[in-house]
Protein backbone atom coordinates (compact mmCIF):
# COMPACT_ATOMS: atom_id res chain seq x y z
CA UNK A 1 0.00 0.00 0.00
CA UNK A 2 2.80 2.37 0.91
CA UNK A 3 4.38 1.74 -2.50
CA UNK A 4 1.20 2.91 -4.25
CA UNK A 5 1.00 5.93 -1.94
CA UNK A 6 4.64 6.77 -2.67
CA UNK A 7 4.11 6.43 -6.42
CA UNK A 8 1.03 8.68 -6.31
CA UNK A 9 2.88 11.20 -4.16
CA UNK A 10 5.77 11.21 -6.62
CA UNK A 11 3.40 11.68 -9.57
CA UNK A 12 1.70 14.56 -7.75
CA UNK A 13 5.04 16.22 -7.02
CA UNK A 14 6.03 15.84 -10.69
CA UNK A 15 3.41 18.40 -11.62
CA UNK A 16 2.60 20.27 -8.43
CA UNK A 17 5.99 20.28 -6.73
CA UNK A 18 5.87 24.07 -6.38
CA UNK A 19 2.32 25.27 -5.63
CA UNK A 20 3.06 28.92 -6.47
CA UNK A 21 4.51 27.97 -9.87
CA UNK A 22 1.50 25.73 -10.60
CA UNK A 23 -1.12 28.36 -9.68
CA UNK A 24 0.63 31.15 -11.59
CA UNK A 25 1.01 28.95 -14.66
CA UNK A 26 -2.66 27.93 -14.60
CA UNK A 27 -3.57 31.64 -14.34
CA UNK A 28 -1.42 32.37 -17.42
CA UNK A 29 -3.07 29.55 -19.41
CA UNK A 30 -6.52 30.74 -18.25
CA UNK A 31 -5.77 34.27 -19.47
CA UNK A 32 -4.46 32.91 -22.78
CA UNK A 33 -7.62 30.80 -23.18
CA UNK A 34 -9.80 33.91 -22.70
CA UNK A 35 -7.74 35.80 -25.29
CA UNK A 36 -7.93 32.86 -27.73
CA UNK A 37 -11.63 32.00 -27.38
CA UNK A 38 -13.32 35.26 -26.26
CA UNK A 39 -11.15 38.01 -27.76
CA UNK A 40 -10.42 35.70 -30.72
CA UNK A 41 -6.72 36.60 -30.92
CA UNK A 42 -4.99 33.18 -30.98
CA UNK A 43 -1.54 34.54 -31.87
CA UNK A 44 -1.71 36.96 -28.95
CA UNK A 45 -2.72 34.00 -26.77
CA UNK A 46 0.40 32.11 -27.90
CA UNK A 47 2.52 35.15 -26.99
CA UNK A 48 0.88 35.26 -23.55
CA UNK A 49 1.67 31.57 -22.98
CA UNK A 50 5.35 32.12 -23.87
CA UNK A 51 5.93 35.37 -21.95
CA UNK A 52 3.81 34.11 -19.06
CA UNK A 53 5.78 30.86 -18.79
CA UNK A 54 9.07 32.79 -18.81
CA UNK A 55 7.76 35.19 -16.16
CA UNK A 56 6.52 32.29 -13.98
CA UNK A 57 9.96 30.64 -14.24
CA UNK A 58 11.74 33.85 -13.23
CA UNK A 59 9.32 34.43 -10.35
CA UNK A 60 9.76 30.88 -9.09
CA UNK A 61 13.57 31.07 -9.25
CA UNK A 62 13.75 34.46 -7.48
CA UNK A 63 11.26 33.28 -4.86
CA UNK A 64 13.44 30.22 -4.15
CA UNK A 65 16.53 32.47 -3.97
CA UNK A 66 14.75 34.84 -1.55
CA UNK A 67 13.70 31.95 0.70
CA UNK A 68 17.18 30.45 0.76
CA UNK A 69 18.79 33.75 1.81
CA UNK A 70 19.64 33.73 5.53
CA UNK A 71 17.66 36.28 7.54
CA UNK A 72 19.66 39.19 8.98
CA UNK B 1 6.34 10.14 -44.22
CA UNK B 2 7.90 12.02 -41.32
CA UNK B 3 10.58 14.58 -42.10
CA UNK B 4 13.62 15.19 -39.93
CA UNK B 5 12.57 18.65 -38.74
CA UNK B 6 9.33 17.17 -37.36
CA UNK B 7 10.79 14.04 -35.78
CA UNK B 8 14.14 15.39 -34.51
CA UNK B 9 12.81 17.46 -31.57
CA UNK B 10 10.66 14.56 -30.33
CA UNK B 11 13.47 11.99 -30.68
CA UNK B 12 16.12 14.18 -29.05
CA UNK B 13 13.86 15.35 -26.20
CA UNK B 14 12.78 11.78 -25.44
CA UNK B 15 16.39 10.52 -25.67
CA UNK B 16 17.95 13.14 -23.39
CA UNK B 17 15.12 13.12 -20.82
CA UNK B 18 15.02 9.32 -20.76
CA UNK B 19 18.82 9.15 -20.35
CA UNK B 20 18.51 11.13 -17.11
CA UNK B 21 15.69 8.93 -15.81
CA UNK B 22 17.36 5.63 -16.77
CA UNK B 23 20.65 6.71 -15.13
CA UNK B 24 18.75 7.44 -11.90
CA UNK B 25 16.95 4.09 -11.97
CA UNK B 26 20.17 2.24 -12.87
CA UNK B 27 21.99 3.71 -9.84
CA UNK B 28 19.45 2.23 -7.44
CA UNK B 29 19.19 -1.13 -9.24
CA UNK B 30 23.00 -1.35 -9.13
CA UNK B 31 23.04 -0.46 -5.42
CA UNK B 32 20.56 -3.28 -4.78
CA UNK B 33 22.55 -5.75 -6.93
CA UNK B 34 25.85 -4.91 -5.25
CA UNK B 35 24.44 -5.65 -1.80
CA UNK B 36 21.89 -8.42 -2.29
CA UNK B 37 22.74 -9.85 -5.71
CA UNK B 38 21.20 -9.51 -9.16
CA UNK B 39 18.14 -11.71 -8.41
CA UNK B 40 16.21 -9.19 -6.23
CA UNK B 41 17.55 -6.26 -8.29
CA UNK B 42 16.37 -7.67 -11.63
CA UNK B 43 13.21 -9.18 -10.10
CA UNK B 44 12.10 -5.78 -8.80
CA UNK B 45 13.09 -4.03 -12.02
CA UNK B 46 11.33 -6.65 -14.16
CA UNK B 47 8.11 -6.38 -12.13
CA UNK B 48 8.18 -2.59 -12.52
CA UNK B 49 8.71 -2.89 -16.29
CA UNK B 50 5.68 -5.21 -16.38
CA UNK B 51 3.53 -2.61 -14.57
CA UNK B 52 4.79 0.07 -16.96
CA UNK B 53 3.90 -2.10 -19.97
CA UNK B 54 0.34 -2.48 -18.60
CA UNK B 55 0.09 1.32 -18.13
CA UNK B 56 1.24 1.96 -21.71
CA UNK B 57 -1.09 -0.70 -23.19
CA UNK B 58 -4.03 0.71 -21.18
CA UNK B 59 -3.32 4.38 -21.89
CA UNK B 60 -2.45 4.13 -25.58
CA UNK B 61 -5.95 3.40 -26.97
CA UNK B 62 -7.56 5.91 -24.56
CA UNK B 63 -5.48 8.76 -25.99
CA UNK B 64 -6.94 8.22 -29.47
CA UNK B 65 -10.43 8.91 -28.03
CA UNK B 66 -9.50 12.43 -26.86
CA UNK B 67 -10.02 15.27 -29.42
CA UNK B 68 -6.63 16.48 -30.73
CA UNK B 69 -6.85 20.11 -29.49
CA UNK B 70 -7.95 19.00 -26.00
CA UNK B 71 -5.10 16.46 -25.92
CA UNK B 72 -2.55 19.09 -27.04
CA UNK B 73 -3.81 21.56 -24.42
CA UNK B 74 -3.78 19.02 -21.57
CA UNK B 75 -0.34 17.69 -22.53
CA UNK B 76 0.97 21.22 -23.03
CA UNK B 77 -0.09 22.33 -19.55
CA UNK B 78 1.32 19.18 -17.92
CA UNK B 79 4.57 19.59 -19.89
CA UNK B 80 4.86 23.21 -18.79
CA UNK B 81 4.34 22.25 -15.15
CA UNK B 82 6.87 19.42 -15.45
CA UNK B 83 9.38 21.27 -17.65
CA UNK B 84 9.37 24.56 -15.73
CA UNK B 85 9.81 22.57 -12.49
CA UNK B 86 12.91 20.87 -13.96
CA UNK B 87 14.26 24.12 -15.36
CA UNK B 88 13.73 25.91 -12.04
CA UNK B 89 15.73 23.22 -10.21
CA UNK B 90 18.40 23.25 -12.93
CA UNK B 91 18.81 27.05 -12.63
CA UNK B 92 19.00 26.80 -8.83
CA UNK B 93 21.62 24.03 -9.09
CA UNK B 94 23.68 25.88 -11.70
CA UNK B 95 23.67 29.06 -9.62
CA UNK B 96 24.73 27.22 -6.45
CA UNK B 97 21.47 27.60 -4.54
CA UNK B 98 20.73 23.87 -4.61
CA UNK B 99 23.08 20.92 -4.22
CA UNK B 100 24.07 19.23 -7.48
CA UNK B 101 22.55 15.82 -8.25
CA UNK B 102 25.22 13.27 -7.25
CA UNK B 103 24.78 9.62 -8.37
CA UNK B 104 27.65 8.43 -6.14
CA UNK B 105 25.97 9.91 -3.05
CA UNK B 106 22.58 8.43 -4.03
CA UNK B 107 24.24 5.04 -4.58
CA UNK B 108 25.77 5.06 -1.08
CA UNK B 109 22.51 6.28 0.52
CA UNK B 110 20.50 3.50 -1.15
CA UNK B 111 23.06 0.89 -0.07
CA UNK B 112 22.71 2.00 3.54
CA UNK B 113 18.91 1.51 3.39
CA UNK B 114 18.89 -1.98 1.91
CA UNK B 115 19.02 -4.73 4.51
CA UNK B 116 16.94 -7.67 3.29
CA UNK B 117 16.08 -9.28 -0.06
CA UNK B 118 12.43 -8.15 0.16
CA UNK B 119 13.41 -4.54 0.81
CA UNK B 120 16.03 -4.76 -1.93
CA UNK B 121 13.57 -5.99 -4.55
CA UNK B 122 11.07 -3.31 -3.48
CA UNK B 123 13.70 -0.57 -3.77
CA UNK B 124 14.53 -1.74 -7.28
CA UNK B 125 10.81 -1.98 -8.16
CA UNK B 126 10.05 1.54 -6.91
CA UNK B 127 13.05 3.12 -8.62
CA UNK B 128 12.27 1.59 -12.01
CA UNK B 129 8.53 2.25 -11.69
CA UNK B 130 8.89 5.92 -10.70
CA UNK B 131 11.59 6.79 -13.21
CA UNK B 132 9.79 4.68 -15.83
CA UNK B 133 6.53 6.54 -15.29
CA UNK B 134 8.40 9.78 -15.98
CA UNK B 135 9.77 8.27 -19.21
CA UNK B 136 6.26 7.14 -20.22
CA UNK B 137 4.91 10.63 -19.57
CA UNK B 138 7.72 12.27 -21.54
CA UNK B 139 7.23 9.92 -24.52
CA UNK B 140 3.46 10.52 -24.47
CA UNK B 141 3.92 14.25 -24.03
CA UNK B 142 6.38 14.86 -26.83
CA UNK B 143 4.86 12.23 -29.13
CA UNK B 144 1.09 12.15 -28.75
CA UNK B 145 0.33 15.72 -29.85
CA UNK B 146 1.24 15.09 -33.49
CA UNK B 147 1.48 11.36 -34.08
CA UNK B 148 5.15 11.18 -33.09
CA UNK B 149 4.82 8.30 -30.65
CA UNK B 150 7.13 6.01 -32.63
CA UNK B 151 10.02 8.54 -32.97
CA UNK B 152 9.66 9.50 -29.29
CA UNK B 153 9.62 5.82 -28.26
CA UNK B 154 12.74 5.20 -30.36
CA UNK B 155 14.47 8.08 -28.53
CA UNK B 156 13.54 6.60 -25.13
CA UNK B 157 14.52 3.07 -26.16
CA UNK B 158 17.88 4.32 -27.46
CA UNK B 159 18.51 6.00 -24.09
CA UNK B 160 17.70 2.74 -22.29
CA UNK B 161 20.08 0.75 -24.51
CA UNK B 162 22.93 3.30 -24.25
CA UNK B 163 22.70 3.65 -20.45
CA UNK B 164 22.39 -0.11 -19.87
CA UNK B 165 25.35 -0.82 -22.16
CA UNK B 166 27.48 1.83 -20.42
CA UNK B 167 26.36 0.65 -16.97
CA UNK B 168 27.03 -3.02 -17.61
CA UNK B 169 30.41 -2.12 -19.10
CA UNK B 170 31.72 -0.02 -16.22
CA UNK B 171 29.63 -1.67 -13.48
CA UNK B 172 29.59 1.48 -11.34
CA UNK B 173 27.10 4.34 -10.83
CA UNK B 174 27.18 6.50 -13.94
CA UNK B 175 28.45 9.51 -12.03
CA UNK B 176 30.36 10.82 -15.04
CA UNK B 177 27.21 11.33 -17.07
CA UNK B 178 26.81 15.14 -17.02
CA UNK B 179 23.42 14.73 -15.38
CA UNK B 180 23.03 18.30 -14.16
CA UNK B 181 23.77 19.66 -17.63
CA UNK B 182 21.37 17.13 -19.16
CA UNK B 183 18.67 18.15 -16.69
CA UNK B 184 19.18 21.79 -17.70
CA UNK B 185 18.75 20.80 -21.36
CA UNK B 186 15.70 18.64 -20.59
CA UNK B 187 14.06 21.49 -18.67
CA UNK B 188 14.62 23.78 -21.65
CA UNK B 189 13.23 21.26 -24.17
CA UNK B 190 10.19 20.23 -22.13
CA UNK B 191 9.30 23.87 -21.43
CA UNK B 192 9.55 24.63 -25.16
CA UNK B 193 7.30 21.66 -25.99
CA UNK B 194 4.90 22.81 -23.26
CA UNK B 195 4.52 26.31 -24.72
CA UNK B 196 4.21 24.84 -28.22
CA UNK B 197 1.45 22.31 -27.38
CA UNK B 198 -0.45 24.66 -25.07
CA UNK B 199 -0.62 27.28 -27.82
CA UNK B 200 -1.59 24.71 -30.47
CA UNK B 201 -4.25 23.40 -28.09
CA UNK B 202 -5.64 26.94 -27.85
CA UNK B 203 -5.89 27.05 -31.65
CA UNK B 204 -2.79 29.20 -32.12
CA UNK B 205 -0.35 27.46 -34.46
CA UNK B 206 3.17 28.91 -34.26
CA UNK B 207 4.66 30.61 -37.32
CA UNK B 208 7.13 28.20 -38.91
CA UNK B 209 5.33 25.12 -37.60
CA UNK B 210 7.56 22.57 -35.84
CA UNK B 211 10.67 24.71 -36.48
CA UNK B 212 9.25 27.13 -33.90
CA UNK B 213 10.24 24.54 -31.28
CA UNK B 214 13.91 25.41 -31.84
CA UNK B 215 13.20 29.14 -31.39
CA UNK B 216 11.17 28.46 -28.22
CA UNK B 217 13.95 26.25 -26.82
CA UNK B 218 16.46 29.01 -27.64
CA UNK B 219 14.33 31.56 -25.80
CA UNK B 220 14.08 29.37 -22.68
CA UNK B 221 17.82 28.66 -22.81
CA UNK B 222 18.67 32.38 -22.94
CA UNK B 223 16.28 33.18 -20.08
CA UNK B 224 17.57 30.30 -17.92
CA UNK B 225 21.24 31.22 -18.51
CA UNK B 226 20.43 34.87 -17.74
CA UNK B 227 18.81 33.83 -14.45
CA UNK B 228 21.93 31.80 -13.56
CA UNK B 229 24.16 34.77 -14.44
CA UNK B 230 22.09 37.04 -12.19
CA UNK B 231 21.97 34.65 -9.23
CA UNK B 232 25.51 33.25 -9.25
CA UNK B 233 27.30 36.44 -8.07
CA UNK B 234 24.66 36.90 -5.35
CA UNK B 235 25.22 33.36 -4.09
CA UNK B 236 29.01 33.80 -4.20
CA UNK B 237 28.71 37.10 -2.34
CA UNK B 238 26.46 35.58 0.33
CA UNK B 239 28.91 32.69 0.79
CA UNK B 240 31.98 34.93 1.25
Amino acid sequence: MSVIAEVLEELWSMFVGDRRLTLLLLAVVGLAAVVAYVVLQPLLAAGIVLTGAVAVLADSVFEAARKSRPKA
Amino acid sequence: MLDLATAAPAVSAAFVASTVEVVEAFTIVLAVASLRGWRPALGGAGAALGVLAIVVVALGPLLSLVPLHALQLAIGILLLLFGLGWLRKAVLRASGLMALHDEDAIYERERSKIAADGVAALASFKAVLLEGLEVVFIVLAVGAGRGLMIPASIGALAAFVVVMAAGLLIHKPLARVPENTLKFAVGVMLSAFGVFWTSEGLGAPWPGGDLALFALAGAFLVVALTLVAILRPRVAEAAS
